[in-house]
């Protein structure tokens, strides 16, 4: 049984008088646990499918159905306390509080959760030390550097343990060196809590720390496919032994 | 969310931008301020007044008159007294008679020579009379009962000395001499007065029984500086004087009270005992008539002087809008970030709308503590300026009489603490809306 269905997913933007066709009818099951990586150019779709994914816009036509809730039917506060309890984000720009230091960051969707001060700092506390910031705890985002920022975004994205994270473009200001120290947390971290990854990009290189790519051009789903380069271990060190296990390996190819 | 983290919330976004806040704030310690300074000065010109009408004399009573009585009008009688005492806010009810020249009142050789006023002994409990000595009567009293005023005892002279002191007496000290007559314990005798010196009909002196010395009170009505009698008993002798001297009466007059005086419950209810007298045909007098005036008068004063304070704060109500819907531009994002970390709306309109009041009571707060300032200010200020005839009771008129310009009572402090809140709430909900509609989209977005 699949955690997420996408089914006959449409979504058509109206700006001013053309319409611009953002989705055309995609069709997607990802399962529990599964690392699954949507590539396409930008303009693709993409954000739109992630977006619409995680509740945050509504489709034009279409369902997804996550965990057996459509997502589609719910208002906003429904969202809101489902978002809570299965959902955790990744932004491109960290998007952390100004005002808070890090562990408050990484505690907030405890506290929106209503967990009392004392759990939610000892959870946050212990996230850190995992995306190895134990130096930045009482830091604020504007006291630490990008690749330090985003990875408190995906402690705090992760501390609640979502059944699903989703993650648009994490890499996007980052440089390269930066890039792969996060992608490697992230996904570690997806991998230890058994979450399912939903991450957005357009670099191919990014993608192939995911278990299963999706390539989106114009709104459509291209091609498929399981991602066999993840059992190089030069790509994910460490990991790849972990996933041979469980993965199909088929062929190596490229 | 728990409350005390959306408290939390709120303090760290005041605290990141401290000189707005700071600036808001004073927008509403300035507007508290006002509306405590001007209504402290309106209440102190209330408490001036108050005292003054309290000088002028007893609020709740009310004098009746039976000026233009004609034969067939009704008698301001005994069953009119019955009717006025049904009245449900009427606490006590007496006619007063005034028989001074009727009858002479003796102690040995002491004559004395001030009014002899004939009232309803037993409701003068309720008219509340001050007791120099003795007690004032109770349900039940003798005919010969008398009280006397304070300064009363002093008018008991001897007619053969010369040169008579009338009144109270002081001695080189200032101390006040005792009077000749102690009426209390002495023998008081009273007879009826013989007009024409050629009568030698004998008349018999009756012993009165003093049971209490009034304190001089001119805020009283009837004012405790004679004596007061039973006036059934002073009737009774008015008709042995009129026998005895030989007055002819008037049968066909009814018999009729002149003045009549009613003491009412509350101050609220004088005019409408009023209206009903009125309604029966009586001429009636209070200090409602000087009261309510002056009562109006202060309203209308407190009411521009509040109105004048409202205004400041509504400014600064409209600061808090300012700032609030300013931030909430500047915090777009993070409000997107919110709603996508699964912050409930209620939890959005809430952390915005404790902001605000925050915001408010804080103003408050600092409003009312220099207010408070302000007010022993312009008290010392009055009283020393009471002094040299000038200063600021000058202008407000009525600061002497009183001693304070200004009065915070306990009511006011709360009810300001209570108002500024609410203000900063109130300033609160459109930003708190604002903050609502924001999409949790706005945090993907990338500008
Ligand atoms: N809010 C919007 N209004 C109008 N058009 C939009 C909106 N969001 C996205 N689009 C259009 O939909 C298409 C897909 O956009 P998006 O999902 O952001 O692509 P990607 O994330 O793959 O770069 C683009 O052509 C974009 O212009
Ligand atoms: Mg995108």
């Amino acid at each position: 049984m699949s955690l997420i269905c996408v089914k006959d997913l449409r979504k058509v933007y109206r700006v001013d008088k053309e319409r611009v066709v953002a989705l055309n009818r995609i069709n997607l099951n990802v399962d529990p646990g599964e690392i699954c990586c949507i590539l396409g150019t930008s303009g693709s779709g993409k954000s739109t499918l992630l977006n619409i994914m995680a509740g945050l816009e509504k489709p034009t036509k279409g369902s997804v159905t996550i965990d057996g809730t459509d997502v589609t039917k719910l208002n906003e506060k429904q969202l809101a306390v489902f978002r809570q309890r299965n959902i955790g984000f990744v932004f491109q720009s960290y998007n952390l509080m100004p005002t808070q230091t890090a562990i408050e960051n990484v505690a907030m969707p405890l506290m929106f959760r209503g967990v009392g001060r004392t759990q939610r700092t000892r959870d946050a506390v212990e996230m850190l030390r995992a995306v190895k910031l134990e130096k930045r705890m009482m830091h604020r985002p504007t006291q630490m550097s990008g690749g330090q920022q985003q990875r408190v975004g995906i402690a705090r994205a992760f501390v609640a343990k979502p059944k699903i994270v989703f993650a648009d473009e994490p890499t996007g200001n980052l440089d390269t060196k930066t890039t792969k120290e996060v992608m490697e947390i992230m996904v570690g971290m997806a991998r230890t809590y058994h979450e399912t990854l939903i991450l957005v990009t357009h670099d191919k290189d990014i993608a192939e720390y995911a278990d299963r790519i999706v390539v989106i051009v114009d709104g459509n789903v291209v091609s498929d496919q399981a991602n066999e380069s993840i059992f190089k271990e030069s790509v994910v060190p460490g990991m790849g032994s972990h996933m041979a296990e469980g993965g199909n390996g088929d062929e190596k190819s490229s | 969310m728990k409350l005390t983290d959306m408290i939390r919330m709120c303090m760290s976004n005041l605290l990141k931008r401290k000189i707005r806040t700071a600036l808001t704030v004073a927008g509403v310690v300035i507007g508290t301020c006002a509306i405590v300074t001007m209504i402290s000065l309106g209440l102190g010109i209330q408490a001036s007044m108050d005292s003054m009408m309290q000088g002028m004399g007893d609020l709740t009573v009310i004098q009746v008159y039976n000026y233009n009585a004609t034969p067939d009008s009704t008698p301001l009688d005994d069953t009119m007294l019955e009717s006025i005492r049904a009245i449900p806010e009427v606490v006590a009810v007496t006619p007063i008679m005034n028989e001074s020249s009727s009858f002479v009142i003796k102690s040995g050789k002491y004559e004395y020579q001030g009014s002899v006023m004939g009232v309803d002994l037993t409701a003068l409990s309720a008219l509340g009379y001050g007791m120099e000595k003795g007690e004032l009567p109770g349900a039940k009293v003798d005919k010969t009962t008398i009280l006397v005023g304070q300064e009363a005892q002093y008018y008991f002279v001897n007619p053969k000395k010369k040169n008579q002191m009338w009144g109270m007496q002081y001695d080189a000290n200032g101390n006040p001499l005792d009077p000749d007559v102690d009426v209390m314990n002495d023998k008081l005798e009273l007879s009826i007065r013989i007009t024409d010196p050629n009568n030698n009909k004998k008349v018999k002196p009756v012993k009165l029984n003093c049971i209490g010395v009034m304190t001089t009170d001119w805020s009283k009505n009837p004012s405790p500086y004679g004596i007061f009698m039973d006036i059934n008993y002073m009737k009774e002798l008015k008709k042995e004087y009129n026998k005895i001297n030989g007055v002819k009466e008037d049968k066909s007059k009814k018999e009729s009270y002149e003045n009549v005086v009613i003491k009412v419950d509350d101050i609220n209810h004088v005019a409408q005992v009023e209206d009903v007298i009125k309604e029966y045909g009586f001429s009636t007098s209070s200090m409602e008539s000087i009261r309510k005036p002056l009562e109006e008068q202060s309203a209308t004063i407190q009411m521009i002087l509040g109105g004048l304070g409202a205004i400041s704060l509504l400014v600064a109500a409209l600061g808090i809008i300012n700032t609030m819907t300013m931030s909430i531009y500047e915090r777009t994002r993070e409000i997107g970030v919110m709603k996508v970390l699964g912050c409930v709306i209620g939890n959005i309109r809430a952390m915005f709308l404790i902001e605000a009041a925050i915001i408010g009571l804080i103003g408050g707060v600092i409003g009312v503590i220099l207010s408070y300032g302000a007010s022993v200010l312009l008290n010392s200020m009055a009283s020393n300026g009471g002094g040299s005839g000038g200063g600021l009771s000058g202008i407000f008129g009525f600061g002497g009489m009183g001693g304070q310009v200004s009065v915070i009572p306990a009511w006011l402090v709360l009810g300001a603490l209570l108002f500024a809140t609410v203000v900063g709430l109130a300033s609160g909900l459109y930003p708190a809306n604002r903050a609502v509609k924001i999409s949790a989209l706005s945090a993907i977005r990338q500008e």
